[in-house]
């Protein structure tokens, strides 16, 4: 695994998310305060944010990915996959984004990097 | 008409997600929000984390406190409105402060339904004539469960040990059972019916969902209560069919909210089973609209759902703003028990010529689902422990889509696949 800063954290392939999900990468990987999600949109890009769902203690990998939004799959939160920022109650906190970058078909993420 | 102000009366979800949506889409006009508590708070938790101490009362607030200063909204806690008169555009306070908008919207919510159980009745105060009415049973170990003062005092029953009767087998009723388990409390839960919720989620899920409450240790009986008399240990339940009262330190009523329309029927606004409103949350007086528990959308039953109350929200701010309305959506429920997500969409029929129960996975197996399909059309689905099925679903049955009972019963057939179709 690759970890320099510069080239990011290699952490799955591309092929491996189906559009509309999401896959968890443990913070001790990441090494995050908190799991991170690498999250696919339904137009096939890649997003990252905090795993765990600002409202109570759902993974929002396993939330429904669609237009721009990840649904938190216990009631339905709704943050946006760019900004992190809560577009649907009843989470009231923003979460946090770091960016992603996709190359040859590899995801790497850039973890506390603003995407 | 431009409007230029409006007065929200209710701070649950109803009432918040109203000025919230108002201000997202562009309201710039003068917005007050009433509210009984002095910040808005989230309702469902207090069966669930907030009554196991898990969480709270900041955490479970609607929204920061800061937000409302943010959104221009003025909040008006620890309040309640006594008398409206509409045509003037008036609310008066409790304290006999008088706030006009050039539109009210009514964001009342409900009460806990008092059952005609002796004891229970006699010792009702008498209701208040108008507004949010705090009306309760007085008698200390006799519980309801709508406010965070109600939840407060039915926590302090709930020590290892205690002895709970829960009536009602519904939603809160479960949840608190399930609740009030973890804390280590003995509980007996009574319904008429057999099993609770089969309308809802149908026969063979509820069935399971009920038979939950045995595996975890609850008491769960096939009966009504009688009475409920003080003793002197605490509330002795006559169940019927039993031949001897119960003994119980607590008993939570359980049985469904009445909504609160009392502002409204003073005012001489039409209400019948509630604040009656049209599609676009309009009541019978074309500057006042009602959303969430209060109101009731003519010739249809209230949701009485969280979703649906925030829905309302939604609507009564694009009737403001002379805006389109949000899309129609499948309704939408959620509910915690025994660390078992359960949600619901659209509607669950039992089968019959026309209309079909498919399954996906195991009954009892979490993960499952189960379908009602109308030809091959989804009308509804009951998820346990997955949501993204729930969430296929709503969105099937949103689209009108046509789908196989073949492909919802195959696990290795993703649900997502069939709306790319």
């Amino acid at each position: 695994m690759d970890t320099g800063n510069s080239t990011g954290i290699r952490v799955a392939s591309v092929d491996d998310i189906p559009e509309g999900e999401g896959i968890a990468i443990s913070s001790d990987i990441t090494g995050t305060e908190d799991d991170i999600a690498i999250l696919r949109d339904d137009d096939g890009t890649c997003w990252a944010l905090n795993d765990t769902c600002t409202h109570e203690t759902a993974s929002l990998a396993e939330g429904w990915v669609e237009d721009g939004d990840v649904e938190c799959p216990l009631h339905s939160s709704r943050f946006n996959l760019k900004t992190g920022k809560v577009d649907g109650l009843p989470a009231t906190r923003d979460t946090v984004p770091h960016r992603v970058e996709v190359r040859d078909g590899e995801v790497y993420l850039f973890p506390n990097e603003r995407p | 008409m431009t409007v230029s102000s409006v007065l929200v009366v209710g701070g649950g979800i109803a009432g918040v997600s109203t000025v919230a949506e108002l201000r997202k889409n562009g309201f710039v006009g003068e917005l007050t929000l009433l509210s009984a508590d002095a910040v808005p708070y989230d309702r469902p938790p207090l069966s669930k984390d907030y009554l196991a101490g898990a969480r709270d009362l900041e955490s479970i607030a609607l929204q920061p406190a800061e937000w409302y200063a943010d959104q221009r909204v003025s909040l008006v806690g620890d309040t309640v409105a006594v008398a409206m008169r509409p045509d003037a555009g008036e609310v008066e306070l409790a304290d006999g402060q008088v706030l006009t908008a050039d539109r009210i919207v009514l964001a009342t919510g409900g009460r806990a339904v008092l059952p005609a159980i002796a004891q229970v009745r006699r010792d009702v105060p008498a209701a208040l004539p108008t507004g949010k009415r705090r009306e309760r049973p007085v008698v200390s170990p006799i519980h309801v469960l709508r406010e965070v003062s109600d939840a407060d005092r039915l926590r302090t029953s709930l020590v290892p040990g205690a002895r709970l009767l829960i009536v009602g087998g519904g939603l809160i009723g479960a949840e608190v059972a399930s609740t009030a388990r973890g804390l280590g409390v003995e509980v007996v839960l009574v319904d008429p019916l057999a099993p609770p919720l089969a309308a809802a989620v149908g026969i063979e899920v509820a069935t399971w969902l009920h038979g939950l409450h045995a595996d975890h240790g609850v008491e769960a009986l096939t009966t009504t209560v009688e009475t409920l008399l003080e003793s002197p240990t605490g509330i002795a339940a006559q169940l019927k069919g039993e031949p001897d009262s119960r003994e119980f330190d607590a008993v939570l009523l359980a049985v469904g909210l009445v909504p609160e329309a009392g502002l409204a029927e003073a005012a001489g606004l039409e209400t019948s089973r509630g604040i009656l409103v049209d599609a676009d949350q309009t009541t019978s007086h074309p500057s006042v609209l009602a959303v969430g528990d209060c109101s009731r959308l003519r010739d249809h039953h209230r949701a009485e759902h969280w979703e649906a109350a925030q829905l309302d929200g939604a609507r009564a701010a694009a009737t403001i703003l002379g805006s389109p309305p949000p899309p129609a959506t499948a309704p939408w429920w959620w509910s915690d028990r025994y660390g078992l997500h359960v949600e619901g969409v659209g509607e669950m029929r039992s089968p019959d010529a026309e209309h079909q129960t498919v399954v996906r996975g195991v009954v009892g197996e979490p993960p499952f689902a189960v379908f009602t399909l109308r030809g091959e059309r989804l009308l509804g689905a009951v998820a346990v422990d997955d949501a993204n099925a729930a969430k296929a679903a709503r969105r099937l049955i949103d689209r009108a889509a046509d789908v196989r009972a073949s492909d919802l019963a195959d696990p290795t057939q993703s649900l997502r696949t069939l709306l790319r179709r």
